[in-house]
């Protein structure tokens, strides 16, 4: 008698021929080879696998995995992931994108994969600038104000020479508010903790978002991989996130971000299994001469 | 009272009802068409809305006859005004002779000496066949009961068409039996007093006989958009996205209703962005994919169009033609996005428009569309229009057993694993394309410029080759199918005048040229399904037998005649107009008749 163990995939499986564009010291290295380890924890088939992208550094992300990719138009990920995981919910699907993708130009999207809660895991990629572009202000951005009266250094920032005029978004306040089913953070520069959030948001059932401090050492000489590492801490052992108003009082502190599971809605509606349930209900009964007949002229 | 029996013989009558949206016109036209159709009568429907959410003017425009009918009628035998303002803005099409049935609670018609008036007090008559039951129903319900205006107006219409009221009180009787014998009584007796009050006037003149067809023919009664969808189904679509617009709303909501039998997913989006963003996920995961907008839901679908273009997903964009720019007239008709349609796109990629012409073609057109997209791996635009969405007409069943479903290219074993490649340049310029879950044909799909395998290239070799590929795909399904997608009607050989046209206004340009051949001229009419690519071939082949070519379409510039000029050398007249109606054929007969007389 045999048995057939299950195939094992093992990090190095996922790594695509193709070499990363990104500039030496990118945030976005560290994401790829969390990726790698998180996607071999959870034993993830990469025939059955498939990353969704937007548009921007990034957004390159899926070339460089070896499974099914779709790089995409700036800022519709989860529009995309949503249909293709609603017509395929055998796939594990995965959207990848920056801050600007997915909080500027496509962040209307989120509050409506929240409330759809599609099992897809969202990584963003959040270096506070626009990269692509070569450094311009993003939703993202600690910029100071222009009424500080802060010199702006003349070769960044160039579409805010005078400081911003607008505040930022907190993404993961935010994503609490419009609850979204499992809430994380985490640090490029923390590549364990972070392969292990990005596994427990693939495990998760729903859509997950985790946002990732993924600093842009070309565009950004702020929000730097030092500012990082002094500005966050744990997620302490006591926090308990499926606790909304304790995951929201986490989140809104902006001198010291909490890297970490901060919130989760485990037993939250998703609309792939109530789509299940209506084919079920209805299931094989469709036939077009009987719909035909329906409007048969009598 | 002795009632005229039908004439057995059908003939070609008009009606047309107008008054205030919401107060049952639609109805009373929806409920004549029912009745009518029972009869074996064939119908041919137009309407037009107010956009106002309630209220406003609306128009209900029935033809019926026996036989191919093309088009509403350009002349209305009876008009039924329910109120003034009605029969200011839509009592213009009444012909000479012909028959006003008029709301005498509301209004007093200036004198006419053209027309034959029937005054009806229909809301007087109404509220004394209520005051009959008042005894017999409770306060609540009496309270709730509208008196049974409608009734009233549908008994002396049907008797001023010499149609028998049998059928009328079968049809009170069952809608109204819930609500108990009294109701149903007072609807038949209203039923009666309506035809009494047109009989008492009517004397001894001759009024229409819309006849009746006693042998059974197999035929369905549909709207445009309901056609749409079932062909949809038929095709095999597994994947809708839609957000709600004017008019093309009532695909999403049929298909929500139906299509999770047949194994389908509807999804109502945040916008039209997100819709057909939803369309290409689901389309890339295998399925087809179709999403059905108006022009504003289509302007914002022009990225992902490109997208589609350029990664090559099979998808279907249902366009249904609203008039006017920006807001515009958005419950009337237009042909006004052809352009948008065809040059909507930031630089080049491939794509394909087709143009439904009736409720009948519309199933075909859109098995077509899916089968398409799926065939060449590209976004295909549908156009359809407000007439021929919201038009109800009586049609052969379509004989699905002729529909063929084409799948996508699929690779075969060998083609599979490390060097599979999705793009494949080859002759017909369609690449094999593997779907998530098939082991070895693994790849990145993208906007950006990319090798055979998918991956991103920016090299002018690479750029040239892929946009060949890319493009010959266009060039292989006119080879191998252009010819079908033109129709010709009219005389065979050379002829003084051809028609060019699109759409929906296939029937009338058919009624037009059928009148004018009657006439005696030498007269042709090619109507185009397919407007990208443009099969310029048959079109050459036309040409080329009418000594002059006339292009017609219903938008502001003359867009199909512009892409004409693009793609041919052909010189031609041209007519066209925008104004939220569509054409007649009186229009259009008028248009040929000068160009033939000059």
């Amino acid at each position: 008698m045999s048995t057939t163990a299950p195939v094992q995939f093992t990090p190095k499986d996922y790594k695509s021929d193709l070499a990363p564009i990104w500039c030496p010291g990118c945030g976005d290295f560290g994401v790829l080879s969390a990726l790698f380890k998180a996607l071999s924890a959870c034993g993830v088939d990469p025939t059955k696998m498939v990353i969704v992208s937007g548009i921007g550094c990034s957004s390159r992300l899926p070339g460089f995995v070896a499974t099914y990719g779709f790089h995409s138009v700036h800022g519709r990920v989860l529009p995309i992931a949503t249909g293709l995981k609603a017509a395929r919910p055998d796939l594990t699907v995965i959207g990848v994108g920056g801050d600007g993708d997915g909080y500027s130009i496509g962040g209307g999207h989120l509050p409506h994969a929240a409330r759809r809660n599609p099992d897809i895991t969202y990584l963003v990629m959040n270096n506070n600038t626009y990269g692509l572009t070569k450094g311009q202000v993003s939703p993202t951005s600690m910029l100071p104000l222009v009424s500080s009266g802060q010199k702006m250094d003349p070769k960044r920032w160039k579409t805010t020479p005078y400081g911003t005029t607008e505040d930022s978004i907190d993404p993961i306040a935010q994503a609490i508010a419009w609850d979204i089913s499992f809430v994380a953070r985490g640090f490029s520069y923390k590549p364990n903790q972070l392969a292990d959030i990005f596994a427990q948001a693939i495990r998760h059932k729903g859509f997950s978002l985790v946002d990732t401090f993924s600093p842009c050492p070309t565009f950004n000489q702020e929000q730097t991989e030092e500012f990082y590492k002094s500005r966050t801490f744990d997620v302490p052992e006591t926090h308990d996130p499926t606790d909304r108003s304790a995951a929201f009082a986490l989140s809104v502190n902006h001198d010291n971000y909490p890297l970490g599971i901060i919130y989760k809605h485990d037993d939250k509606p998703n609309i792939i299994d109530e789509q299940a349930h209506l084919r079920a209900r209805f299931d094989g009964q469709g036939s077009l001469q009987e719909l035909l007949a329906r409007f048969a002229a009598k | 009272m002795p009632q005229k029996k039908p004439t057995a013989r059908p003939t070609d009558v008009v009606l047309r009802i107008v008054g205030e949206s919401g107060e049952g016109t639609v109805t009373l036209g929806d409920v004549l068409v029912e009745l009518f159709t029972g009869l074996g009568l064939d119908i041919y429907t137009f309407q037009t809305f107010p956009a106002e959410i309630k209220g406003g003017t609306v128009m209900y425009q029935l033809r019926t006859k026996s036989g191919v009918t093309l088009s509403p009628g350009d002349v209305s035998d009876v008009l039924v005004a329910l109120n003034n303002q009605g029969f200011g803005l839509f009592g213009d099409n009444l012909r000479s002779g012909g028959i006003l049935l008029y709301n005498s609670d509301a209004f007093s018609p200036p004198v006419d000496p053209t027309r034959t008036d029937y005054a009806l007090p229909i809301t007087t008559l109404a509220r004394a066949e209520k005051d009959k039951v008042r005894h017999e129903v409770s306060g609540e319900q009496l309270k709730r009961l509208p008196a049974p205006v409608n009734t009233v107006g549908l008994g002396a219409l049907l008797r001023l068409v010499n149609a028998p009221l049998e059928p009328a009180e079968e049809y009170l009787g069952r809608v109204f039996a819930r609500k108990g014998e009294a109701i149903v009584r007072m609807n038949i007796s209203a039923l009666h007093t309506g035809a009494t009050c047109v009989a008492e006037q009517i004397g001894d003149r001759e009024t229409p006989h819309v006849g009746s067809r006693p042998d059974h023919r197999d035929r369905i009664m549909v709207t445009g958009n309901q056609m749409l969808c079932m062909g949809a189904i038929a095709a095999g679509l597994k994947f809708f996205g839609g957000y709600p617009i004017t008019p093309a709303s009532e695909i999403m909501e049929f298909l929500a209703k139906e299509l999770p039998a047949f194994g389908g997913n509807v999804i109502q989006a945040e916008d039209e962005i997100a819709a057909l963003g939803m369309c290409l996920g689901a389309s890339f995961g295998g399925v087809p994919s179709m999403t059905a907008t108006s022009g504003p839901g289509l302007s914002l679908m022009v990225e992902q169009i490109n997208l589609a273009g350029q990664a090559e997903i099979p998808v279907v964009i249902v366009d249904v033609q609203r008039g006017g720019a920006s807001t515009g007239l958005p419950t009337k008709t237009s042909q006004g996005d052809l352009n948008l349609a065809v040059y909507g796109v930031h630089n080049e990629s491939p794509r394909i428009v087709l143009a439904a012409s009736s409720v009948g073609d519309v199933f075909w057109t859109t098995v077509e569309a899916i089968n398409l997209a799926e065939t060449y791996q590209c976004p295909v635009i549908l156009l359809s229009e407000q007439a021929l969405a919201t038009r109800r007409s009586t049609v052969p069943p379509p004989m699905i057993e002729r529909v063929t479903v084409k799948e996508r290219l699929k690779p075969a074993e060998a083609d599979l694993g490390p060097e599979f490649k999705r793009y494949l340049d080859t002759s017909s310029g369609v690449s094999p394309m593997a779907i998530p879950g098939t082991p070895g044909g693994m790849y990145t799909t993208t906007g950006i410029e990319h090798n055979e395998f998918g991956d991103p290239t920016y090299t002018p070799d690479t750029a040239t080759k892929a946009r060949n590929k890319r493009f010959r795909k266009m060039d292989t399904l006119l080879v191998e199918r252009g010819h079908e997608f033109v129709r010709t009607w009219g005389d065979a050989g050379k002829v003084e005048l051809g028609v060019i046209a699109f759409g929906a206004t296939e029937g009338v340009v058919r009624e037009a040229t059928e009148r004018l051949r009657y006439a005696g001229h030498l007269v042709a009419h090619l109507h185009l399904r397919l407007i990208r690519p443009l099969p310029v071939a048959p079109i050459n082949e036309f040409a080329v037998r009418c000594k002059r070519l006339l292009v017609v379409e219903l938008n502001y510039s003359g867009q199909l005649a512009g892409w004409l000029r693009v793609n041919t050398d052909m010189t031609f007249e041209t007519f066209h107009r925008d104004d939220g109606r569509p054409f007649s054929s009186h229009d259009i007969e008028d248009e040929m008749l000068r160009i033939l007389s000059d």
